[in-house]
């Protein structure tokens, strides 16, 4: 069975006085909306060519077997820019082996699409922008399944988030392939996901390029992560993300972040011109550490000295990283200073002078796991720092083969 | 088969000033779309009511029940039924939504009063929604009113209704109602993988209402009319605060406006896991509660706060902040208001500001 959908130009009107280009906008809200709930198990429905223009979120819940389509990703476009109802552009939930494919949503009022609790999503060639760049009102994440399992991400496109354009959360056998993400705080996301494969992308000129994160208190936590063959660059954007979201604390000029999790493989990635950092390692004890000095800038805010305990006292979790792997990348770094805006790019820049570093660990103790599996093989040309963060960065130390591979063993599978 | 009103979008003009571009968005041209398959196209099909629709007086078999705490809905008022088939019970249980037998139908009426001060009269019917229980599974179904308030029609894609009518305090209000699609019906009524009731439960049902034959317990009516079986001791059942009560403590009220409002969502099984917070009233773990909680993927939603609820500081709350905004992409609950509920957020501010 096909769906299409008819439209036709009823009336037009125009600015007489001003000369910017007038871009015409169809509505084909309430058949397509209308569609996505009436649509059975099975179907392919077929986006017309165009520009629409929706008022509220687009959802599609409970289905199995669907495919959506457009006319192709400059071709069928979907905005939200007059929206007045609903979190997202696009909700998908509740449903098994759906595939979006060949269209664009813009300008979203939260996060341009979301699919949540899908098993099997494939997302192939959507772009996902804020039209006008980089901004912090702008929706948080361009393209963002949650709780799925089965995920492809392949030849999209992501500009404009103010916190990730491509973000995977809490979700199972991940792959993030032949993408693009750029000016968005982070380019790629993967948060406490399982089984993630990340190759191929290129995340550019966004404020941190690639992040791998595992936070505390969620339904599930990350581990076994492949990312490889990308090309990482310039990520020297400004953070634009709103205070209090986690990536709001990644410094400018992030190339690759590894915060907490385990069992992770970083190889054949060209890591080139993020100025601050190109790869960090680091554990959440450090983002509380940081997050404290934040809140003790603002004395109004009270008791909120619980808030570091609030990951201790979720036993399941790790905050430190280990059994992580870094080998045969290409590192290159043509920046002499890192981002002086940030209290980690001034550490750096005192540190490490004119010479930013290319790997960062923060040598942070794990009291359970003394050997942590961190092995670093990339020659004697990259710039490696174990920041001794536990102790006020006393015992510092820098040099290309300080993480010794002997003896480490990391599982992938 | 029947014709789909649209809405009609004529034009919007953005910014002929500025250097913005300018967006112009045509009308939607109608379609037909037969809904037979998923529902009855009529309310009056169902026989729920006797005389004139509009009056909603059940018919035999039809009972009404209302929630000692509702969900805020814009300030429409709700009249609510319950269709338990002959000879078919609800068993008792304390914590949860009743298990319903199947074949049970619940009927939520939405409406406005012209004058908010005489809530009985001038009656404006939006729309009816109903949960059927279909072989145990649930299904939701929208009904919208017609202007002459003769009949209401299946709608699948919602509608948006302007409504305006005089507040308590004489004041005019106008809003733009939004009656929800049927996935947006899901949105809220979601657990798991199936649509589930979210109020009629033993706490919430733990309330007097006028009967016939005089003011009665609900659980004691239904029990004493067989529509439930295994009632305890009614002192043994616990009780949803009604938060629109002042008598009752503060802690109590405002958990159970944050329950009904949040929880269905911000639950273990429920659609707002992935964040972390959870809000039904019985949830003791502060950091699940929000205090002290770091924002997982709120987006600009943190408001630029670092955490869901500090104590003592509700201007500092993300909780606060979103409960508060009108903004489609921070506030919260995400569907089912346009406006503020200026009662509950005091309430949960005032809640706030008693933590330590």
């Amino acid at each position: 069975m096909r769906y299409v959908i008819f439209f036709s130009s009823v009336l037009c009107v125009a600015c007489a006085t001003h000369k910017s280009e007038t871009r015409v906008w169809q509505s084909i809200e309430q058949s397509l909306q209308t569609q996505l709930i009436t649509i059975q198990d099975g179907d392919t429905l077929f986006m017309p060519e165009g520009n629409f223009m929706f008022t509220k979120s687009l959802a599609m819940e409970g289905k199995s077997n669907i495919t959506i389509r457009g006319k192709g990703i400059d071709k069928t476009i979907l905005s939200f820019k007059n929206q007045i109802e609903g979190a997202q552009g696009l909700l998908v939930s509740n449903g098994r082996n759906i595939t979006l494919e060949d269209f664009s949503i813009e300008d979203a009022k939260g996060d341009n699409l979301k699919v949540s609790e899908v098993v099997g999503i494939t997302l192939k060639r959507i772009r996902s922008v804020w039209a006008d760049g980089p901004k912090t009102e702008n929706g948080a994440y361009a393209l963002y399944p949650v709780l799925c399992k089965h995920v492809l991400i392949d030849e999209c496109i992501a500009m404009g988030s103010s916190d990730a354009g491509i973000y995977v959360g809490q979700s199972d056998s991940v792959i993030i392939r032949n993408s693009k993400a750029y000016w968005n705080v982070a380019g790629i996301e993967s948060e406490n996901s399982r089984w993630v494969e990340i190759y191929g992308n290129e995340a550019y000129e966004n404020t941190g390029g690639i992040l791998i994160f595992d936070l505390p208190g969620l339904t599930q936590y990350g581990h076994t992560t492949k990312v490889y063959n990308n090309n990482i660059h310039n990520n020297n954007h400004d953070n634009f993300a709103m205070k209090g979201n986690i990536v709001a604390s990644i410094p400018p000029g992030t190339g690759v972040m590894i915060l907490a999790t385990h069992n992770l493989e970083l190889t054949g990635n060209d890591i080139i011109d993020n100025k601050t950092v190109g790869t960090g390692i680091i554990s959440y004890e450090l983002v509380a550490a940081l997050n404290e000095g934040e809140v003790e800038q603002e004395a109004s805010i009270g008791g909120v000295q619980t808030v570091a305990n609030n990951f201790r006292a979720d036993s399941l979790y790790n905050p430190f990283p280990y059994g992580i792997y870094i080998h045969n990348n290409n590192y290159q770094n043509s920046k002499w200073f890192p981002a002086l805006s940030h209290d980690i790019g001034k550490l750096f820049f005192m540190k490490s002078f004119m010479n930013p570093p290319d790997i960062v660990y923060d040598g942070i103790p794990d009291p359970n796991r003394p050997d942590r599996q961190i092995c670093v093989q990339q020659g004697d040309e990259v710039i490696v720092i174990n920041l001794d963060a536990a102790n006020d960065f006393e015992n510092l130390k820098k040099g290309a083969r300080q993480f010794n591979c002997e003896g480490v063993k990391i599982s992938l599978r | 088969m029947r014709r789909i009103s649209l809405l009609v979008f004529v034009s919007v003009l953005l910014s002929c000033e500025s250097r913005k571009q300018e967006i112009v968005v045509l009308s939607e041209v109608e379609s037909a779309i037969d809904l037979s398959h998923i529902g009855k196209t009529k309310l009056s099909e169902y026989g729920f009511f006797v005389g004139e629709l509009k009056t909603l007086t059940p018919a035999a078999g039809v009972v009404a029940y209302t929630l000692n705490s509702a969900l805020f809905s814009d300030y429409a008022l709700k009249k609510r039924f319950v269709k338990i088939p002959e000879g078919k019970a609800v068993t008792y249980a304390a914590d949860d939504v009743f298990d319903f037998p199947e074949g049970t139908i619940l009927i939520k009426n939405f409406y406005y009063p012209a004058d908010f001060n005489k809530p009985e009269y001038n009656i404006r019917i939006l729309e009816t929604r109903l949960l059927i229980n279909e072989a145990g599974v649930w299904k939701a179904l929208p009904y919208i009113w017609n202007e002459e308030q003769t009949e209401a029609y299946l709608s699948v894609a919602g509608k948006t209704i302007p409504v305006s009518w005089t507040n308590t305090d004489g004041q005019q209000r106008n809003i733009n109602y939004s009656v929800p699609n049927m996935n947006q019906c899901k949105g809220c009524h979601l657990r798991g993988d199936n649509v589930m009731p979210i109020g009629p439960g033993a706490r919430q049902l733990n309330g007097d209402l006028e009967f016939s034959a005089g003011k009665q317990n609900q659980l004691v009516y239904w029990q004493t009319h067989g529509l439930l079986q295994g009632l305890p001791s009614i002192d043994a059942i616990d009780k949803l605060a009604s938060y629109e009560d002042a008598s009752i403590p503060i802690n109590d009220r405002a958990r159970a406006w944050l329950e009904i409002n949040c929880a269905h969502c911000h639950r273990a099984d429920g659609p707002a896991k992935n964040s972390g917070l959870y809000l039904l009233a019985s949830e003791t773990n502060p950091a699940r509660l929000g205090i002290g909680k770091a924002p997982v993927a709120a987006g600009k939603g943190s408001g630029g706060l670092l955490y869901g609820i500090v104590p003592g500081n509700p201007d500092a709350s993300i909780l606060q902040y979103r409960i508060e905004s009108i903004h489609p992409g921070v506030m919260m609950p995400e569907l089912g208001r346009s406006i503020t509920h200026t009662e509950g957020v005091a309430l949960v501010r005032q809640w706030i500001e008693g933590l330590k």
